[in-house]
C-alpha cells in the first residue's frame, strides 16, 4: 500500500470495496476519477482490479449455459395448455 | 455510507429499455391473444438460455432447473398483460424465476443441507485478499483464468444462496444494484451486502482451486522463465 491508496480507503476491505464499484458501474463522477487516477498509478491496487476482472469472466464465462433444444418448444406448448384452458373457463373473448 | 450514495446514482429502472425490439410499440388495449402470443415468443423466448442459466444456479439439477424455467415463463406469459412494453423484460423475467424459485423449489429443498450458510462462513474471507506480492498475485490471476468451469461452478455452488444469487444478477447478468434489488425482492442495502459477502467467499473459493492447481501454473512459469534466461546467455 502507498499514499495515494489513501484515497480510495483506508483499509484493504474498503479499497476493494471502491474497486468493485468501480467495475460496477457504481461511482459518481467524481469518485469514478479518483479511482481511475489512481489504478493507472498503483501497482497494488490495478492487481486487484485485473484479479477482480478475471473472477468475473471466468464465472461469467462458466454460468453461460445453452437450455436444451426442447425446453423452448415444450414451453410454447405449455402456453398454448394455458390459451386453451383461460378461453374454456372465459368463453372465447374477454 | 457508500449506500446513500449509490442510490442516488443508480439508473432509474424504467429507463432501462435494453430490448432494442419495438416491442414498446403495442397497443394492449387492442391486442388480441394470438397477437400477445407472438409478442411473447418474440420478446420473451429469446432469454430461455439465460433464464435456464441462472436457474441452474438456483435449482442444482437440470431437470429441476427445466422445470422452473417452463413454470417461470409459464406464469410470465400469465400476466404478460401486466407488463409495460419498453420497460426492462429481462430483468421482469429474472423477478419471476426468482419468485418462482422462492414459491415452489426452495421450500422443497429445505431439507438438513441447509446449513450451507454456517458451513462456508467468513473464514474464507480477506484469506485471499492484499497480503500477497503483486509477482505472486498475477500467477495468481493466470491460475484463475485457467481454472475449469466445473471448479467455478462448484465454488459459486457452495456459497450461500443469497450471496450466490446476488452476485450471479450483478456479476453475471451485470444488472445494476436497484434492479438486483428488484429481482430478489429486497432492499439495495441487503444487495450490496449479500454481494460483498458473496464475492469475498467466492473468490476465497477460487483463489483455493487455483491454488490447488496453481502449482502447475508456477512450475510453468518457473521453466518459462529458466528457458527465457537461458535465451538471453546464449546471445
Amino acid at each position: 500500500m502507498n499514499e495515494d491508496c489513501l484515497k480510495l480507503g483506508d483499509c484493504t476491505d474498503t479499497r476493494l470495496e471502491r474497486i468493485y464499484e468501480y467495475l460496477d458501474g457504481a461511482l459518481s463522477r467524481s469518485d469514478l476519477q479518483t479511482v481511475q487516477e489512481h489504478l493507472s498509478t498503483c501497482e497494488e491496487c490495478s492487481a486487484q482490479y485485473d484479479l477482480e476482472c478475471i473472477i468475473r469472466s471466468v464465472v461469467r464465462r462458466s454460468c453461460s449455459e445453452t437450455a436444451p433444444q426442447d425446453l423452448k418448444s415444450r414451453i410454447m406448448v405449455r402456453i398454448d395448455e394455458i390459451r386453451v384452458e383461460g378461453s374454456s373457463h372465459q368463453g372465447s373473448s374477454h | 455510507m457508500p449506500t446513500a450514495t449509490l442510490e442516488r446514482r443508480q439508473v432509474d429502472w424504467r429507463s432501462m429499455t435494453t430490448n432494442s425490439t419495438d416491442e414498446s410499440v403495442v397497443d394492449l388495449s387492442t391486442e388480441t391473444e394470438d397477437q400477445r402470443r407472438a409478442r411473447f415468443e418474440r420478446d420473451a423466448m429469446q432469454y430461455v438460455d439465460q433464464l435456464y442459466s441462472a436457474a441452474l444456479r438456483m435449482a442444482r439439477q437440470p431437470s429441476d432447473a427445466e422445470d422452473l424455467v417452463q413454470e417461470a415463463f409459464a406464469k410470465a406469459y400469465a400476466s404478460f398483460h401486466q407488463y409495460t412494453p419498453g420497460t426492462n423484460l429481462k430483468a421482469w423475467l429474472y423477478r419471476i424465476l426468482t419468485n418462482t424459485y422462492i414459491n415452489l423449489y426452495r421450500k422443497r429443498q429445505r431439507e438438513p443441507k441447509r446449513s450451507s450458510t454456517e458451513q462456508v462462513e467468513d473464514w474464507q474471507l480477506g484469506g485471499a485478499l492484499g497480503h500477497q506480492e503483486p509477482a505472486l498475485r498475477s500467477a495468481e490471476a493466470q491460475a484463475l483464468d485457467h481454472l475449469p468451469d466445473s471448479d467455478v461452478k462448484r465454488a459459486l455452488q457452495s456459497i450461500p444462496e443469497e450471496f450466490r444469487l446476488a452476485v450471479y444478477f450483478v456479476d453475471v447478468e451485470g444488472f445494476p444494484y436497484k434492479e438486483a434489488a428488484e429481482i430478489l425482492g429486497v432492499p439495495i442495502g441487503t444487495v450490496m451486502s449479500r454481494l460483498h459477502r458473496g464475492r469475498k467467499q467466492l473468490r476465497g473459493m477460487l483463489s483455493e482451486y487455483a491454488a490447488e492447481r496453481g502449482v502447475d501454473v508456477n512450475a510453468r512459469a518457473r521453466t518459462a522463465d529458466k528457458s527465457a534466461r537461458a535465451k538471453e546467455q546464449e546471445k
